[in-house]
């Protein structure tokens, strides 16, 4: 049997118009936290602990311990934030959430704030999510004036306001307490954990800081059930996980899958299969700070302790499926550069450490690369790892590792042979013509930037090495496969 | 919209919503139209336009929606078409063409329409 969706955080996604608060009323909205308000706060922590709920970010801590944390502290004011700064590349959950289901996420929000006895909360969002911020904006007024935020919610005698801060789209705001120094004005760095922002967050104040996906999922719960909640997923992993499907998959999309769903189901049931039914080669999950699993992984089941045990990890939810034609190494070293792009500058091992290991990897695929080199991306990456302050460091090398580790033979092939087996790496690839296929109609000549073929009509042409920038246009246009990659 | 007072209240504006859904869909022609940043991106905006300018014109009672992201990337822009007592149909990769299709032979005539989507929900 194929694998299935089953959609509790997008339960609403496509289905309700967003910008309309009376749809969300008719699918049960708000009647979760109705139900919240007219019992105990504990039970409300009860019923998410109860329910197995983890942080959907990546990290993967219950939520409802988090809750319990931040109800703890005796404070004249708390904050709930909703994390909504997501960054990793080819990762779009969060605005497909806020985009189609705002509501979702304000409820989830209030009913925290009820549990941890807070009375404002902030979405820190991307200023890059134009969309989601002006339906946030309808849905808070909506519910506003529907007396369902705000002062004295539903006449229980309960305050709740929800306010918008925007991220400026630095990626290390995504990890919570840079996200909460960038919400006081100050840079983006993340500090020391403790004391955590449970105790000491936004403003100095008991703050509870949770992802949209997590939220997403609360009112779900409230409504159905701890039980309900638990009994879908694995031991450890409970519910069902959103994962931007992309790369080199049929049905590029926005899945929702239980916990437990192999990589084999989400790739080929739910993906459909490789694009034009080309060779798997890996998946990448985690983002940035996740890693690239192989076919060996296939099925491995999703949760959070199987793929980390399997050297990737959930992380927030982006899925990058690719084949045969992808080069693992200069996989490695897009994610390296995102990364190296992203540090804060705080720690050294990542400012500097990240910086070297991109040049190492720069120096492989350029053809530069030797055997030593790549004991130093392992010992490097070690030091970064293990030195670093907050998970961006201590991710970062992620991508790099996991590529030595399943996909060893490529390095080697580019360090030793100088060859890149997916062709994809410039400086070790020669475009070069296929005499007994070339029937001399120019199109490669018109198409060269550079000047680099010559050849009369009608006669076999040439591209010279010295001059083929490696653009690859003559491949392109060359109808007659007279232009080989080697 | 009032203030919604207590929780009885909330739950009585529910079950009237839904009962207007539900009268709504036993009559009206139901019309999606996923709005989400991607599918705009793909060119759902002109998709949405031609329906709210088109389907006045028709004698058929319907609704129009907006609504967000169906999670179908490969297929967007996508529209979902619920005909009285029918299973929603969602089509992808809808154009102006193929809407002037979608409203001339599926919603007026009842006949099939090429390049629907497989929806499995449970």
């Amino acid at each position: 049997m194929k694998a299935q969706q089953l959609k509790i955080a997008l339960r609403n996604c496509g289905v309700i118009d967003p910008e309309d608060i009376q749809d969300y009323i008719a699918n049960e909205g708000y009647l979760a936290l109705a139900s919240c308000l007219s019992g105990p706060r504990e039970a409300v922590i009860e019923t998410i602990k109860k329910s197995g709920l983890r942080g959907r970010g990546g990290a993967g801590f219950s939520t409802g311990t988090k809750w319990e944390f931040a109800a703890k502290p005796e404070s004249d004011k708390k904050y709930v934030v909703c994390n909504a700064d997501e960054g990793d590349p080819g990762a779009f959950m969060d605005r497909a959430v806020l985009e189609g289901d705002p509501h979702s996420v304000l409820e989830a929000m209030a009913i925290c704030g009820y549990a941890i006895g807070a009375d404002e909360g902030y979405i820190y969002i991307r200023a890059e999510y134009p969309l989601a911020i002006k339906r946030l904006h309808i849905a808070i007024a909506q519910a506003e004036e529907a007396g369902l935020l705000g002062e004295n919610v539903m006449n229980t005698g309960f305050n709740f306001k929800i306010k918008l801060k925007y991220g400026a789209g630095a990626f290390v705001c995504g990890e919570e307490t840079a996200l909460i120094k960038s919400m006081e004005g100050n840079r983006g760095e993340p500090v020391s954990k403790p004391p955590f922002p449970a105790t000491k967050g936004y403003r100095g104040k008991p703050t509870n800081v949770n992802n949209v996906e997590t939220f997403a999922n609360v009112a779900a719960i409230i409504n159905r059930g701890a039980d309900w909640f638990s009994s879908i997923g694995t031991e450890k992993s409970k519910g069902t996980k959103v994962f931007a499907l992309a790369g080199k998959v049929k049905k590029v999309g926005l899945v929702e899958v239980p916990m437990g769903t192999t990589l084999r189901e989400l790739v080929y049931d739910i993906g459909g299969g490789i694009l034009g039914d080309k060779q798997f080669q890996a998946v990448q999950t985690g983002g940035p700070s996740g890693g690239c699993l192989t076919v060996k992984h296939l099925d491995t089941p999703i949760d959070y302790e199987s793929l980390v045990a399997a050297g990737s990890m959930m992380g927030s939810g982006g899925m990058i499926v690719m084949d045969e034609d992808d080069c693992m190494v200069a996989v490695a070293q897009f994610y390296l550069d995102f990364t190296v792009e992203e540090s804060c500058g705080k720690c050294v091992p990542c400012r500097e450490g990240n910086k070297a290991l991109y040049s190492i990897l720069n120096k492989i695929t350029h053809g530069h690369g030797t055997m030593q080199d790549l004991d130093r991306l392992k010992e490097l990456s070690a030091v970064i790892k293990g030195a670093s302050l907050c998970a961006l460091g201590q991710t970062a090398p992620n991508p790099v590792l996991s590529t030595i580790n399943n996909f060893y033979d490529d390095y080697v092939q580019h360090v030793v042979d100088k060859k890149c087996r997916a062709k994809k790496c410039r400086a070790l690839i020669q475009y070069r013509v296929v005499e007994e296929n070339c029937i001399g109609c120019g199109a490669c000549k018109r198409a060269c930037p550079a000047d680099a073929i010559t050849g009369e009509i009608k006669q076999k042409h040439f591209i010279d090495q010295e001059k083929c920038i490696k653009c690859g246009a003559c491949h392109q246009k060359c109808k007659f496969s007279a232009i080989a990659i080697d | 919209m009032d203030k919604v007072k207590n929780t009885e209240q909330l739950k009585a504006l529910q079950s009237a919503l839904r009962k207007d859904a539900e009268e709504a869909a036993s009559r009206k022609v139901i019309i999606k139209v996923a709005m989400a940043t991607c599918s705009i991106a793909s060119g759902a905006k002109p998709v949405l336009d031609f329906f709210t300018e088109e389907m006045p014109r028709q004698p058929l009672e319907f609704i129009i929606k907006s609504t967000g992201c169906t999670g179908f990337c490969h297929s967007e822009p996508t529209v979902e078409v619920t005909l009285p007592g029918k299973d929603p149909v969602m089509f992808g990769h809808v154009d102006v063409k193929k809407a002037t299709e979608i409203v001339n032979d599926y919603i007026k005539g009842g006949k099939p329409v090429a390049g629907t989507v497989e929806v499995s929900r449970s």
